[in-house]
């Protein structure tokens, strides 16, 4: 194999490297609306805080996070959500380890995580959010949220 | 439940950028057809490293050794640490690959190790130019696919 096509080869590589970086960098974390969400039943996903069963949702908005034992962002991720509830009363951040629960990876059809649901005062999905959120979109996209 | 071991984030990117750079030798040695038992050698070192740090963590891993002792030194402390149990996964991955590189050498597959190692490239070049773990991001479709159990 000549030279060039070798290099041709490995600019292809180098490109497409390039790419997935480029469009993950401009996806992940941005929420998308789900239209007709359905309900979310705390208990029976075993959603926990602080290690202890949930059941209640927030009275505005609950940031439910599934995360794995496998993810490089769900600890950062669930920290910034932490930090965000504390300094607004009315949101409140529930976790669940799906690591070993392929039941909840294929009912929420979830293919990354951190997988954020934002669940409205009855536990109606409004919107996901793949990957780790930023802070700053975070707040933006909570005045959006139709509750 | 015990806490997983933290380990600074920057240790998995530092191998990874060496790891990247064995991964061009290895896509460039793989072309010719001359050269490819020595891409396939550099395959089987590769393979040897990742078994390390899939079993042992990355920071039992030789880059790791190389990370703690020259360069950590240099830099400043981290802002955020991070679970062990990702990288170590994703270098149980990078396992996977190279050893399915290897086994397409030995049923002469045409460019086998070539392919697998562009792969190889890709994950450890996304892991240490824009810290986003393939591996990692893998788990969970591994997972549905049922590839592995836990």
């Amino acid at each position: 194999m000549s030279l060039l096509v070798k290099l041709g080869l490995f600019a292809g590589l180098v490109i497409v490297a390039a790419l997935v970086a480029l469009v993950w960098k401009a996806t992940t974390g941005k929420a998308k609306k789900v239209t007709d969400g359905e309900h979310v039943d705390l208990a029976e996903i075993g959603a926990v805080k602080d290690g202890k069963p949930v059941t209640a949702l927030s009275t505005r908005v609950t940031f439910l996070q599934f995360s794995t034992d496998f993810c490089t962002f769900c600890g950062p991720t669930a920290r910034m959500f932490q930090t965000l509830e504390r300094s607004d009363p009315s949101v409140t951040h529930l976790e669940v380890n799906v690591t070993n629960r392929l039941d909840l990876v294929k009912k929420f059809n979830i293919l990354q995580t951190p997988t954020t649901l934002v669940l409205d005062q009855r536990g109606k999905i409004l919107s996901r959010i793949g990957g780790a959120p930023k802070a700053h979109n975070l707040v933006t996209e909570i005045g959006n949220f139709d509750i | 439940m015990a806490k997983p071991s933290q380990i600074d984030p920057r240790g998995p990117r530092f191998g990874a950028t060496i790891t990247n750079v064995l991964s061009v030798i290895i896509f460039f040695e793989a072309l010719d057809k001359s050269t490819e038992s020595v891409a396939a050698l550099l395959f089987g070192i590769a393979a040897v490293l990742f078994l390390i740090g899939s079993v042992f963590g990355t920071s039992k891993h030789p880059f790791g050794w190389l990370f703690r002792t020259f360069v950590k030194p240099r830099l400043a402390a981290p802002k955020e640490l991070e679970d062990s149990r990702p990288p170590q996964f994703a270098q149980a991955v990078g396992l996977f690959v190279s050893v399915i590189g290897l086994v397409l050498f030995w049923a002469d597959v045409p460019y086998g190790i070539a392919i697998a190692a562009a792969a190889l490239f890709l994950a450890s070049a996304l892991q240490a130019y824009a810290g986003f773990c393939l591996g990692c991001q893998m788990y969970l479709g591994l997972r549905r696919l049922g590839v592995f159990k836990a």
